[in-house]
């Protein structure tokens, strides 16, 4: 299992678009995804649990993945977020 | 390029526009080719230019009283030259008698002369919309048409897929089928219409039972004869690592007839209700056509959301 804290840096936060981005590439992994923020854990293959977070900019999320590909699933994610889901 | 023969225009709007033939007999090889109605004023004051000779031309009190009030030799040679002109068929409005010179050259040119005992205003615009619907572009699509909540909706496949049962479940869940397995597409009106490919009933085939009469079975309610199609809704099977749509914020589109349809891609799985998720598509496209996108307002409320907290943010590292 890893965990890993990352922070939402595009301007408008975690939106329907940029949510759906996430869902999309979370469901082409097999290890379960899992995402915090303050006290509330969704499943982030999800699309209404991820927007239900509404993350906004600057906010810090909790990335939990456990699975066989986690680590690929990661790396995936975080250049998504590095990228700022091309926005 | 559609064509109609003078003899089925005859039979098909024989009822409807009150028409009796009065040259010698139909037996003609006349086609009307052109959805059109020409009123000739102009080439019976002798101006042929640019005569649309391929059109019903119609003649209402106007015109029968022209012909009526000109000598005989220039009504002849007038008639004459406008019959060497291979026109499809004279109408003649509210049952009025043309000059017997007119008969006798119809005849000879074997030219029908038809007359309806409509007004001219109201066989006009009837022939015009009759022409209008039978000259009209079709298509025919594989296909099944439901109409849901008022919404045409056709659903679009490959064999097998299970449009027919979707159907027989939304029928049984007091919607209406227009046709199954083939719907014939019309464009009227910029709108798009679909209907059965024949007129012989409501029948369909089921899997595993063979063909049932739906009208016989489920009642006169649960049949249309043609609905307008609002939307279409393509089943295709799931496929795991398919993108399929998760908001709804992107709407897919369609061509049919040079018309575009909304058009959505719906995975279906053994267990799955597809005719509820009908009921709800159908649903949605109302509310969408009343102005409400659920999507949109979400998206618009989670942003909202987003938006203040990040104020709240900035506010605190300022204090801080």
């Amino acid at each position: 299992m890893i965990k890993k804290k990352i922070i939402v840096q595009n301007p408008l936060g975690l939106h329907a678009r940029p949510s759906s981005l996430l869902v999309k590439l979370a469901n082409q992994f097999r290890s379960d995804f899992y995402i915090r923020k303050d006290d509330m854990t969704i499943n982030g293959k999800s699309i209404m649990g991820v927007m239900m977070l509404a993350a906004e900019c600057m906010s810090e999320i909790e990335l939990i993945i456990d699975g066989v590909d986690e680590e690929y699933l990661l790396q995936e994610v975080e250049k998504l977020f590095a990228e700022r889901f091309g926005e | 390029m559609k064509e109609l023969s003078i003899n089925d225009f005859f039979d098909l709007c024989k009822q409807r526009f009150v028409l009796s033939i009065i040259t010698d007999s139909l037996s003609t090889d006349k086609k009307i080719v052109e959805p059109h109605i020409h009123r000739p004023g102009l080439a019976l004051s002798g101006f042929f230019d640019r005569f649309p000779n391929q059109r019903i031309q119609l003649l209402g009190e106007t015109e029968i009283s022209y012909l009526q009030s000109l000598p005989e030799d220039v009504l002849y040679d007038r008639l004459e030259e406008m019959m060497t002109m291979n026109i499809p068929c004279f109408v003649v409005s509210k049952g009025l008698s043309v000059p017997s010179q007119m008969d006798f050259i119809a005849n000879e040119k074997s030219i029908p002369i038809i007359v309806s005992r409509l007004s001219t205003e109201k066989l006009y615009w009837g022939l015009s919309r009759f022409l209008r619907d039978y000259f009209s572009p079709d298509q025919s699509v594989h296909g099944t048409l439901v109409e849901v909540f008022g919404v045409g909706v056709m659903l679009t496949g490959r064999s097998g897929i299970g449009k027919s049962e979707c159907a027989l479940e939304l029928i049984e869940r007091k919607h209406r089928l227009i046709t199954d397995d083939v719907v014939r597409l019309k464009q009227q009106d910029d709108k798009l219409f679909g209907f059965s490919t024949k007129d012989i009933g409501h029948f369909m085939e089921i899997r595993g039972v063979g063909i049932i009469d739906v009208e016989r079975m489920f009642g006169i309610e649960a049949i249309r004869k043609e609905s307008r199609v609002d939307i279409q809704v393509e089943l295709m099977p799931w496929r795991e690592n398919m993108d399929y749509e998760r908001i709804g914020l992107t709407n897919q589109h369609t061509e049919h007839l040079g018309m575009e349809i909304p058009c959505i891609y719906l995975p279906v799985s053994p267990g799955k209700n597809v005719s509820v998720i009908i009921e709800v598509i159908a649903m949605n496209h109302i509310l969408k056509t009343y102005g409400y996108d659920g999507a949109e307002a979400m998206q618009r409320k989670l942003a909202e959301e987003m938006q203040q907290k990040t104020r709240q943010r900035t506010i605190n590292t300022q204090n801080n």
